[in-house]
């Protein structure tokens, strides 16, 4: 009788447990999706910020604007070289 | 069925006595089991027979497919700065659109195509799928939506966009709307830039939340492998903007350039003239497309000689100091003249290149048995389809040895009646760059130092190259080809144009390929200006002030320290000496 009482305890639990489980399960799933779904987005901006990033950053439109306020390309004559330090051997 | 029969109390009731007939109640246990085995039978069925079916028709009521969308993988410059990229945009489609629908006018509009046009495609297609418009934005999509017209949609696709532009069109190429590459990398790494969509069917609550999916295909959808190139954005504007100078300047047909780093293989920047928009391809020609430096071949004239005289400097026929009687400035073969454009008189070796003396480099060249001069301009990648992935690489031409007449193996000396591309020619001078020894280039970007094969002993490699700064010096045929702060070695090449059997008169390639610095040669720099007709058409004149453009940015932005006084390092122009043809 005990026996019988115990085992019976023990399946509810364990139906019980199954059903929250699946509960937990769901929830997770639809989680993994959203935030999936979040990622993709986030994706996409990036891309479109990386793009925007090539495109106002091209080295000719630098150059142009450059040269409109009055600045020229660096000269040999007007740079200090520096070289590369003693473990590798200072440069020619 | 005995109601009473044990005889409790409340059943002592005599009408409760009565006994019924017992043919009724065997018929209705009959009947009542006969239920059971209809309602076991039809369970059965169900179960068993139709259940794939029946299972199929409820998944279709709460199940639904979700597509999960890869993306093509971005390429990026060696700084990691995109030049292409893939963006969602949309495209409108239509199935089963009214024909006497009132706002197809207003649809037109925003289609921006003329309304008789549209209703003949909806009309053609009779119902069926048809594509209205594809790579709109998504304003643009939206509005259209705003119409609510029956059967008309909107799905979502991707838009491939360059933003370096026609830059970088002949590197990068471009991607249909299908995004299948076509040309250039997006072409030739189709296959890793392409992403893997993955189809899955998940079940659906009422809120529209997943909440279950088909475990079996839990891998992610992957999207396209990105690639980084070799090409440096800032050396590659450099190189398309001067280019683009050269061939306006000189007036010339079309021109095109590649740098290459001498330590890795790598190709730097590769630009040609005239260039496309990658982003605006509906004017697009064949001519734009073209990739002089990768596709064409070409014969190279005079920066061939280099080559010819190594060999001979190789395997010890000559050394630098080796006179050679060049006067009267022609010689003939086969009844068939070689001339230069003036008498030079008596040259040695190291002279010849300097001055780039045809009858000097034929003189050179005779002796060398053909199989020897063969088996070399292949070692150098000549005749040989560069191992480059690359849509349509060129291998150039060099004709098989057995059948070269002596008049032929002379004109290949300075090379004509031999073929080659510009990158072709670019990596053959890594031999004398870099130690004696050819390296394998690479469009993709690579920090290991290339192996190279060897192809010359390094002291003909250092006699070659102080060859060619003396032939970029002040009595050379290159002096514009200086930079200042750093000594170069290079050379110019003025080829008459084939056209047809012959040469065409007045037509003329020319040419520079050229290193920096001298003292520890970090790129190599080839520009190629095809016709210039402004009447100077000298490789020293045209392409070789190119070079040094082209080169004093390049060292800039490698920050290579200047090997040269920067002061004495400027000779006064000097007339450039008039090379040969």
């Amino acid at each position: 009788m005990i026996l019988r009482a115990i085992l019976i305890l023990a399946v509810m639990a364990s139906s019980f447990s199954l059903v929250t489980a699946q509960q937990r399960m769901r929830r997770a799933i639809d989680e993994t999706y959203r935030l999936q779904n979040e990622e993709r987005l986030l994706n996409l901006e990036w891309s479109q910020l990386q793009l925007d990033q090539t495109l106002y950053g091209k080295h000719s439109l630098i150059d142009a604007s450059a040269r409109q306020i009055g600045m020229r390309p660096v000269t040999p004559d007007r740079t200090q070289f520096l070289s590369a330090g003693p473990a590798t051997g200072a440069t020619r | 069925m005995r109601a009473g029969a044990k005889g409790v109390g409340f059943a002592s009731s005599p009408v409760l006595a009565v006994r019924l007939p017992s043919g009724r109640s065997r018929l209705l246990l009959a009947l009542i089991t006969l239920a059971f085995a209809a309602l076991f039978g039809r369970a059965l069925f169900l179960q068993g027979i139709k259940t794939a079916f029946l299972q199929k028709q409820g998944a279709q009521r709460y199940e639904r497919t979700m597509v999960l969308p890869a993306m093509r993988g971005k390429i990026t410059d060696r700084n990691g700065s995109v030049v292409a990229s893939s963006l969602p945009v949309k495209a409108i489609w239509a199935e089963d659109v009214k024909a006497d629908e009132p706002k197809l006018d207003q649809l037109a509009q925003l289609l921006a195509m003329p309304a008789s046009v549209l209703r003949a495609r909806l009309a053609d297609e009779e119902g069926k799928f048809v594509y209205l418009k594809r790579q709109m934005s998504a304003e643009q999509a939206a509005s259209v939506m705003a119409l609510h017209i029956a059967g008309v949609h909107e799905r979502t696709e991707f838009r491939r966009y360059y933003p370096e532009g026609e830059t970088l069109a002949h590197v990068v190429g471009f991607a249909d709307v299908e995004e299948i590459g076509q040309e250039g990398i997006e072409r030739a790494f189709n296959m890793q830039l392409q992403g893997h969509a993955v189809r899955r069917r998940v079940i659906k609550d009422l809120f529209g939340s997943v909440v279950d999916d088909d475990g079996e295909q839990m891998r992610a959808p992957f999207d396209g492998q990105s690639l980084e190139l070799s090409i440096d954005s800032k050396i590659q504007s450099t190189v398309f903007a001067t280019l683009k100078t050269a061939v306006d300047q000189f007036k010339a047909k079309a021109g095109a350039a590649v740098v290459i780093d001498v330590r890795t293989g790598e190709v730097l920047a590769l630009a040609n003239i005239p260039t496309y928009d990658p982003n605006d391809r509906s004017r697009l020609r064949g001519e734009q497309l073209r990739n002089r430096v990768i596709t064409d071949q070409y014969e190279p004239g005079s920066i061939m000689k280099p080559f010819t005289i190594a060999l001979a400097l190789n395997t010890k026929r000559v050394t630098p100091d080796t006179p050679f009687q060049t006067a009267p400035g022609h010689i003939t073969i086969d009844g068939k003249t070689i001339g230069d454009s003036h008498a030079h008189g008596m040259l040695t070796v190291r002279e010849i290149i300097e001055k780039s003396s045809n009858v000097g480099t034929v003189k050179v060249a005779m002796p060398i048995p053909p199989h020897e001069m063969y088996d070399f301009f292949s070692s150098v990648g000549f005749g040989q389809v560069p191992k480059i992935p690359f849509p349509g690489a060129s291998a150039g031409r060099v004709r098989p040895w057995k059948s070269w007449k002596p008049i032929e193996q002379a004109t290949m000396a300075y090379g004509h009646g031999i073929s080659v591309s510009l990158l072709q020619m670019a990596r053959a001078y890594t031999v004398f760059a870099r130690e004696g020894d050819i390296i394998p280039l690479t469009m993709m970007r690579s920090d290991q130092p290339a192996e190279g094969t060897r192809v010359i002993s390094p002291e003909v490699a250092h006699q070659v190259r102080e060859m060619l700064e003396l032939a970029s010096g002040a009595g050379g045929t290159a002096p514009k080809a200086q930079v200042v702060g750093y000594r170069v070695g290079g050379k110019t090449g003025t080829a008459r144009k084939q056209e047809g059997k012959g040469y065409a008169a007045g037509k003329y390639i020319s040419s520079y390929v050229g290193m920096a610095p001298v003292s520890n040669p970090r790129i190599i720099i080839a520009v190629m200006i095809d016709e210039p007709s402004g009447g100077t058409y000298f490789g020293g004149d045209v392409a070789a002030p190119a070079f040094s453009q082209i080169a004093g940015t390049a060292l800039r932005l490698l920050n290579v320290s200047p090997d040269a006084p920067f002061k004495a390092s400027v000779v006064t122009p000097a007339p450039a000496v008039e090379e040969s043809m």
